[in-house]
């Protein structure tokens, strides 16, 4: 049975969204904290977010495939060929991007600009939420790289989600599976499709910064 | 409201290093003091300390009594420090000198009026609805002064308030900042590397070199009678000479009367000298010989610079016929202009004014570090 094109595309947004928005609530603060907080290990913290930025998204997928596998530590919660697992998957897709742009783009705000607000009186969380809105456009790219990682990404999908018509497929194993079929002209239009989505997420994005700059500018 | 400041036993550590030692050093409330020093004399890891931004390596510092390592954000409420670049935020003016009050629970309509005055006072009041980022770099600086003392603070901490301004922006800044302080009992520390800035409005001068307190006094005090030649640079003397003065006092460069006499200090010295305390004589007088080397005209005098057994500024009144380049001269120092200090590593018994009346022997100049 083939499954309508928009429940695919439901289901992709979905998982991206909410994995998103899982690795920004991690990946926002592990950034801040590594760019502002004077922590033992930051260095190799730092060193390891790195690193995830460039761990292929199948390396990814195949780690936690193995802690999901029935068999494995994790096995029992039942996850293996889940959304949710899917959704775990992209989270470590998405978490050490958001990490590191966040951990830059506060790190580019003026250097003063912390000991301002401590010597005006600001706690740790006034002075953390402040920054947040300083840096607020490059923290909305970052959520938005994040989202552009997990969408188009296929490696952990299909390794954790196993491609299940109805219950575990998104575009990209969609366009994979038909791609191995030899329906090009199915994966090219579902191609098309999320191609548009990448288009519409990033105006999106550019209007918000331009949006953003020209108050800043005028 | 002001508050009472002090550093015991300070020692702060940055990379392993040693970057600032105050054995003592006291601010009494309402008191205005400046820090002078040059750059990386440790002038804004003290303004840290006192903001209770950094906490020190060793030794405590307290506001009105209460530790800065404890005092936490209550303490650094009483405190309103701005940082050397002003910091401000991407929003309008009013918003950045509201936040402050907002952080501190102000109701809204009463911030906005407080927000209000302590822009008025800065004269930037029209600026309020601007984005703040989209200032000039003076107008910033006012924003950020408004913004610390929009609160009220029992002690004000500023870091090189005028940097980056030209000299008349600094000028009309200060002046401001003067009007704006006017009437308050707020304790102020200000910390500058330029002398007349340090000197305009403080109390007392604490002077930073290497980490190290050298000299705390009265500007006046510290123009007088400077306690090294690093302090005596700091204040403006413009010409700092290697000298050696004689059993009898008699104060010789390069085995040359310079004009001046020093009791109690025999032995290697640097005599200081402000450049229009350097005196032009005819070549046939006593003093030193030069040569004329340069003269030009400076700021309503002529600037003269002279080379020979030593190389020295002098000031002339403008109304004077010039020296012309190449001709020899004498060179003597104005007492009343000059300072002789002891030798930096010499066995000195402190630093004399030369020419006072009252001979000194044996005094030893309040130094430094409380």
């Amino acid at each position: 049975m083939v499954e309508p094109l928009y429940e695919v595309l439901a289901r992709s947004a979905f998982v991206s969204v909410s994995a998103t928005l899982v690795a920004s609530l991690i990946g926002i603060p592990l950034g801040t904290a590594l760019a502002l907080a004077r922590v033992p290990g930051r260095s190799l913290l730092t060193a390891v977010v790195n690193t995830g930025m460039a761990v292929p998204t199948v390396v990814v997928g195949l780690a936690v495939a193995m802690v999901l596998w029935r068999s494995g530590p994790l096995g029992d919660l039942g996850l293996i060929y889940t959304v949710r697992g899917m959704i775990i998957a992209q989270v470590l897709v998405a978490t050490p991007l958001i990490t590191g742009i966040t951990m830059a783009a506060l790190q580019l705000l003026p250097p003063e600009l912390p000991d301002q607000l401590r010597g005006l009186g600001a706690n740790r969380r006034q002075l953390v939420v402040r920054m947040w809105i300083e840096a607020r456009l490059p923290l909305l790219a970052a959520a938005m790289a994040g989202f552009g990682h997990a969408i188009s990404e296929v490696g952990s999908s299909t390794i954790v989600g196993g491609n299940i018509h109805g219950h575990t497929q998104v575009m990209t194993t969609a366009i994979v599976e038909n791609v191995g079929r030899g329906e090009f002209g199915v994966a090219i239009f579902y191609g098309v499709i999320l191609l548009g989505l990448a288009f519409f997420v990033n105006g999106l994005l550019v209007s918000v910064q331009r949006r953003g700059l020209s108050w800043q500018r005028s | 409201m002001a508050a009472e400041l002090s550093l015991r036993d300070v020692r702060q550590v940055r990379g392993g290093r040693e970057v600032l030692r105050v054995d003592n050093l006291a601010v009494e409330p309402g008191e205005h003091v400046s820090v002078l020093g040059p750059n990386g004399a440790g002038k804004t890891t003290l303004l840290r300390l006192l903001a209770a931004v950094d906490s020190p390596h060793s030794g405590e510092v307290t506001v009105e009594g209460v530790s800065t390592s404890r005092g936490g954000v209550a303490l650094r409420r009483q405190v309103a420090y701005a940082t050397q670049r002003p910091g401000l935020l991407s929003t309008s003016v009013l918003r950045n000198v509201e936040l402050p009050l907002r952080w501190r629970k102000v109701p809204r309509r009463h911030r906005r009026e407080l927000a209000m005055v302590a822009l008025e006072r800065l004269r930037v009041a029209d600026l309020a609805d601007r984005p703040a980022r989209g200032l000039s770099g003076g107008q910033q600086q006012r924003v950020s002064l408004a913004r610390a003392l929009a609160i009220d603070p029992a002690v004000l901490l500023l870091d090189e308030p005028a940097a980056g301004l030209d000299a008349e922006s600094r000028a009309a800044f200060f002046a401001d900042l003067e009007h704006a302080l006017a009437g308050r009992a707020t304790t102020v520390v200000q910390v500058s590397h330029r002398a007349e800035e340090a000197s305009r409005m403080a109390d007392r001068v604490v002077v930073l070199v290497d980490g190290c307190v050298r000299q705390v006094g009265t500007p006046e005090l510290l123009t007088r009678r400077p306690a090294d030649a690093s302090v005596a640079a700091l204040v403006g003397y413009d010409n700092l000479v290697d000298a050696h003065v004689e059993a009898d006092g008699t104060v010789l460069v390069g085995r040359m009367p310079t004009g001046l006499t020093c009791g109690g200090l025999a032995g290697p010295a640097t005599v200081a000298v402000f450049a229009n305390g350097v005196r032009l004589l005819g070549n046939d007088e006593p003093g030193l010989p030069v040569r004329i080397n340069r003269v030009s005209p400076d700021r309503g005098r002529q600037a003269v610079a002279v080379e020979g057994v030593l190389t020295l500024l002098a000031h002339l009144p403008i109304d004077v016929p010039s020296p012309r380049i190449g001709d020899l001269a004498r060179v003597v120092f104005d007492p009343a202009l000059s300072a002789v200090l002891p030798k930096a590593g010499a066995d000195s018994t402190g630093v004399r004014r030369t020419g006072d009346d009252v001979p000194r022997t044996g005094e030893k100049l309040r130094a430094v570090g409380g």
